[in-house]
């Protein structure tokens, strides 16, 4: 079980940099099969990158004047900061509403976001034409305080210290540093509370960046609530995203993982599918009330009418009816895969506002280009490969040390 | 037909008046102290399609010449070489043509969507790129109701290319480069309140020739680039279907709710939280 | 906005960012001291000699039994036994009989000793099975380790257990103990509340102090009828109490 993995070492007397050093070497198997398709990907998207800063953006994107936005910003961004939600929404479960039934796979799920947040504001500084200048907002050159991407911006960069602080708890056990584990241990309802509030802001904030958009998004996906929708979907986006993911850390990392972890997994699932069948709920009926008030219904009987239908019915009311079903019916399997039809549904729910339905009558349609694809891939990928890296090496899904308990 | 003294002297004192009128930013007329927005008046009824307007802009701003005429496709847009075009309609009442650039709102979207102010709106009116602040996000060009920020996708520094309102040349008191030479003074500099109250003038002097309509009076807001027009605005391809109100306005709620959040939701969840904690009696001791 | 020059809509955005981080940075102290109160007035309740849960002491490694008992597995093998600090907290100090001596069996439920206080008794019962390997000689003498130390030296026997792991199954540990002394006291109050009235009307004022409060190491002054009660209820093995009508019919 846990013997595979040492116990956290108490390093006095070790130099740090040697300690570091060592744990640089990877472990465990180098041929596995993600590392066969993800580092070919890796290595194009690499030389795909310099070659967008040799020569510009539009050599290797399909963007338009009439469509500045596409994959990099609709989905990287977008979307996977949708699908990080889990984050604050666990966070809010444990620490202020203290159901103490979910804090095995709080690390796990704060790490996750913490990754997404740092790799798809990454991801922005590709999209960006000039990110030399992307200290300018930060520095006060000049403080764009009109501008809801500012406010985007900031609390991204806000949010990310947040979670490293929630998070740093695991790497002060992994270095053994007692007394800074101790104050960090008591920054964190500080850290949670401002990573709550700052999350709720840039979850509906994404939503109103294309809030002035308002002739160029299909009506049916435009209105004033655009951040309220955001919002909410995102509750159920990150709780899916930690179904879907703690599925696949189970099985992957399943040696570090304890008996009472393993066991505990069921009731966990459980719990969060009964989470999101109540906000998915909510959501849909959120979703029918905006429409009531636009009065679009003539808009239903065309194309995008159809494609919106697909959305809602197909995507929010399916795996929503599923959700409720499997937890009566206590089936795990089908909770996975309204999960993932879930997630499938945010996906097609952020793409249609920000790509999708933005100029879809534009006179050329923006369809992303393979590089597009490969350099999303490859920033995916790394985020993978550093998840891998932390999991193997820090007390994230296995016990912390007896030490770090004592100290709570 | 020929013209007695009074009326050359007419005509004199009306030349002289409008090219006074419209001269510079430093000698402009203030209103309560403010100094008001400057804007032009297109007419589309005087145009006569020569794109002298097209070759002056691109001289002035060091951009390429525009093709010659009998190169030209159908219906062109601006481009990040091209801050303005002038395109030809087909009408219901004969050969109608109409130029296209930046607006400059009174309440732009572009500058309130710019989070590092390089889209900026001048006390003078003209909307103006700071090259300087800006980091290329591309948020303006999401956010312009009329599409008018164009971007260099192909280079590795790339700038934001639209109309000006050749603003540097405003400064030293002369008019933009397409409003200086228009040979059939399709294009009127002014304030914007005398751009308004001549346009107004048009049409009820002529109300067959005009539709009785200014667009930019109340588009988004307000533009401060005005246009008439002899035929309905749709059949010029122009947008109809715009917001008569500010865009940022559109923004102003959410912007609004943040600092009520920021305060609402850590007082709440602080309480939450000691509400919901579990009494540990070992703490106490 | 006049249309005719400059308005800015957003003139005031970069004043109210600055009074939410000042709002922000004044809240944590602000908080800070708002919870620290709450230490002060419990001190003063345990000064004030109240009965409540923030006085107990529950260690975390002891189980603990319904009746009042805990027994803690050394690595030795050999487990002590004793009473737990709530009993303590309301009878007092007493003497202490033991009733077994070392190398005599004893079984889970059979009576382990007796403490009494003038002359009122009450019988204590084994939290498990086993051989009794010592006994503590030294509370004859001094009683009064038994409520300073109830878990540490105040242990009353060390058992050599025949059975730990079925006998303790079902007892509590750790944060559960916790949670169940707190539940202990309240039912302690309703106690109270239900036999009081029993057995002397005007009693009832003793047991309660403004505010409804507990006083420390009541017991003692309270009728022998209340003793025989509390046996009963809070000692006996297999007694389960559930609400006070229950109690009235006893």
């Amino acid at each position: 079980m846990s013997e595979n993995y040492p116990v956290t070492i108490d390093n006095d007397g070790k130099s740090i940099w040697k300690f570091l050093l060592s744990e640089l070497k990877p472990k465990g198997k180098i041929f596995t099969p993600f590392n066969i398709i993800s580092v070919p990907i890796v290595i194009l998207g690499l030389v795909l990158i310099v070659i967008r800063f040799w020569k510009g953006i539009g050599s290797i994107t399909n963007l338009t004047q009439d469509v500045p936005w596409g994959l990099w910003i609709g989905f990287d961004v977008v979307t996977g900061v949708a699908f990080a939600g889990g984050a604050y929404v666990l966070t809010f479960m444990v620490y202020i509403l203290n159901m103490k039934k979910y804090h095995s796979i709080v690390r796990v799920t704060v790490l996750n976001g913490f990754l997404a947040y740092v790799f798809y504001a990454g991801a922005l500084l590709l999209d960006l034409g000039r990110p030399w200048n992307v200290i300018n907002p930060i520095i006060g050159n000049n403080f764009g305080v009109n501008s809801v991407l500012f406010l985007v911006a900031w609390h991204f960069l806000l949010y990310m210290i947040a979670q490293l602080i929630e998070f740093s708890p695991a790497i002060a056990e992994w270095l053994g540093a007692k007394r800074i584990h101790k104050i960090l241990s008591g920054m964190t309802i500080a850290a949670v509370i401002f990573g709550i509030t700052l999350s709720t802001l840039h979850q509906s904030g994404l939503g109103a960046l294309y809030l002035m958009a308002k002739e160029k998004i299909h009506p049916l996906w435009y209105s004033e609530f655009i951040p309220i929708m955001f919002f909410v979907s995102s509750i159920f986006a990150g709780l899916s995203m930690v179904i879907f993911e703690g599925s696949v850390s189970h099985k992957v990392f399943s040696k570090q993982i304890s008996n009472e972890d393993h066991h505990a997994q069921t009731g966990i699932i459980m719990g969060l599918s009964k989470i999101c069948a109540g906000a998915m709920f909510a959501y849909f009926f959120l979703q029918v009330l905006v429409f009531i008030h636009e009065k679009h219904w003539d808009l239903l009987n065309t194309p995008m009418g159809y494609w919106y239908l697909l959305e809602m019915l197909g995507f929010v009311l399916l795996p929503m009816m599923l959700f409720y079903f499997s937890y009566r019916r206590s089936n795990i399997l089908l909770i996975r895969i309204a999960a993932i039809l879930t997630m499938l549904g945010i996906i097609l729910n952020r793409l249609n506002v920000t790509v999708i339905g933005f100029r879809w009558d534009a006179a050329v349609h923006y369809i992303p280009s393979w590089m597009e694809v490969a350099v999303t891939l490859t920033v995916i990928f790394t985020e993978i490969w550093i998840f891998r890296w932390v999991i193997n090496r820090m007390p994230v899904l296995r016990d912390a040390p007896s030490w770090a308990k004592k100290q709570e | 037909m020929s013209i007695n003294r009074r009326g050359f002297f007419k005509v004199l004192g009306i030349t002289g008046a409008a090219m006074a009128i419209g001269r510079d930013l430093k000698a402009a007329p203030y209103r309560n102290g403010e100094i008001e927005f400057r804007g032009v008046l297109y007419d589309s009824a005087r145009c006569k399609g020569c794109r002298g307007c097209e070759y002056d802009c691109a001289d002035a701003n060091g951009l390429p010449l525009p093709e010659p005429a009998k190169d030209l496709p159908p219906i062109r847009k601006t481009s990040e070489i091209k801050r303005t075009v002038v395109n030809e309609y087909n009408t219901s009442k004969g050969k109608v043509f109409v130029k296209m650039q930046c607006m400059h709102c009174n309440e732009p979207a572009c500058v309130a969507a710019c989070l590092t102010q390089a889209m900026h709106k001048t006390k003078a009116g003209p909307v103006i790129w700071r090259g300087d602040k800006c980091m290329g996000c591309r948020y303006c060009m999401v956010s312009c109701p009329f599409d008018v920020p164009k971007f260099e996708y192909h280079s590795p520094n790339p700038k934001i290319q639209k109309c000006d309102m050749c603003y540097n040349r405003l400064k030293t008191g002369e008019m933009p480069a397409c409003a200086a030479n228009c040979p059939n003074e399709a294009l009127f500099y002014g304030t914007r309140r005398q751009l308004i109250s001549e346009a107004r003038k048009r049409i009820v002097e002529n109300p067959k020739l005009y539709v009785d309509y200014l667009y930019g009076e109340r588009e988004a807001g307000g533009t401060c680039w005005l246009y008439l027009s002899p035929v309905s605005f749709k059949e010029l391809g122009m947008k109809t279907n715009l917001h008569k109100a500010s865009y940022p306005a559109l923004t102003k709620g959410f912007l609004y709710s943040v600092p009520t959040i920021f305060v609402l939701f850590p007082a709440l969840l602080a309480g939450i939280h000691q509400a919901t904690r579990s009494d540990n009696t070992n703490k106490e001791d | 906005m006049d249309g005719f020059s400059y308005y800015n809509i957003f003139e005031t955005k970069g004043m109210e960012y600055l009074i939410i981080i000042t709002f922000l940075a004044l809240l944590i102290p602000f908080s800070i001291i708002l919870n620290r109160k709450v230490k002060i007035r419990r001190q003063l309740r345990k000064a004030m000699g109240i009965l409540n849960t923030g006085m107990l002491k529950i260690p975390q490694g002891v189980f603990h039994s319904r009746n009042h008992t805990w027994a803690h597995l050394l690595k030795s093998g050999v487990a002590n036994v004793g009473l737990d600090d709530l009993l303590l907290h309301i009878t007092g100090e007493v003497n202490i009989n033991c009733l077994k001596k070392p190398g005599e069996s004893i079984a889970k439920g059979e009576v382990m000793t007796e403490i009494d206080h003038e002359g009122r008794h009450l019988k204590i019962f084994s939290p498990i099975s086993g051989t009794i390997t010592g006994a503590n000689t030294g509370l004859a003498d001094n009683p009064g380790i038994l409520n300073e130390d109830p878990y540490g030296s105040g242990w009353i026997y060390k058992i050599r257990p025949s059975d730990w792991k079925a006998d303790t199954s079902s007892y509590y540990f750790a944060e559960a103990a916790t949670d169940w002394s707190k539940r202990e006291l309240e039912k302690f109050r309703d106690f109270l509340a239900a036999t009081m009235p029993k057995y002397s009307p005007e009693s009832s004022m003793i047991a309660l102090q403004d505010g409804g409060e507990l006083r420390d190491h009541l017991l003692p002054e309270l009728p022998e009828g209340v003793w025989q009660d509390f046996q009963k209820v809070f000692l006996n093995p297999g007694y389960r109490w559930d609400n006070e009508r229950e109690l009235r019919k006893v």
